[in-house]
């Protein structure tokens, strides 16, 4: 799914490792959802948003526009 | 020159130290069980798989790091689908060449090729058993 992580990640200037480590998974989860490779569960999307402060949809794309 | 690490980055380094040592103690409890029982010492291979089975879930459940994520689950459940796929054109395609070598031919297919179909099968029913009950709770 297509999702604006790492623009969020680098605004805040955080690592991978310390995202991850923020909202309790492994460096190559964050680093799979980043190269698209893995769609997060809700839970995670979620705990992701509340660590940007923004809404889900800011993050993720599920391109259901097209 | 001195390095600081990130409560993060010890956090990960942890994470990935636990679960290489569980690894080790799985596999490296069945290797030298499987040589310890080849070179004539089959209780003492016994105790060493039995022991590196022990250390694996002792260092997952004992753990006070996360060793494993929701990505960790899907790529479990994608590995078993695959698995179960091919295991499933396997005991398809060799259950029914096995039949009909039988009654076709004079070949008498080896008792072990029927032992590993009947494995097969068990673990089809296992896991049909395994779907129903989660199929009562989701």
């Amino acid at each position: 799914m297509k999702n604006t992580l790492d623009e969020y990640r680098s605004r805040d200037g955080l690592s991978q490792g310390e995202l991850a480590e923020a909202v309790g998974v492994s460096r190559q989860t964050i680093n799979a959802i980043e190269r698209e490779r893995y769609d997060p569960s809700l839970e995670l999307a979620f705990k992701l948003a509340a660590q940007f402060d923004c809404p889900v949809e800011a993050l993720f794309d599920p391109g259901l526009d097209d | 020159m001195t390095t600081t690490e990130s409560p993060a980055t010890t956090k990960l380094s942890k994470r990935r130290t636990y679960r290489r040592l569980m690894y080790v103690s799985v596999f490296g409890g069945a290797g030298i069980g499987f040589l310890l029982r080849y070179l004539d010492y089959p209780v003492v291979g016994e105790a060493v798989y039995i022991v590196g089975v022990l250390s694996f879930l002792a260092i997952w459940k004992g753990s006070d790091v996360q060793l494993m994520d929701e990505r960790d689950w899907a790529l479990e459940r994608r590995a078993s689908l695959t698995a179960l796929q091919i295991t499933g054109a396997v005991l398809v395609v060799v259950a029914s060449a096995s039949r009909l070598v039988t009654w076709l031919t004079d070949y008498t297919v080896p008792t072990l090729v029927w032992g590993v179909l009947y494995g097969y099968i068990g673990l089809f029913i296992a896991f049909g058993v395994a779907y129903l009950y989660h199929r009562r709770r989701l």
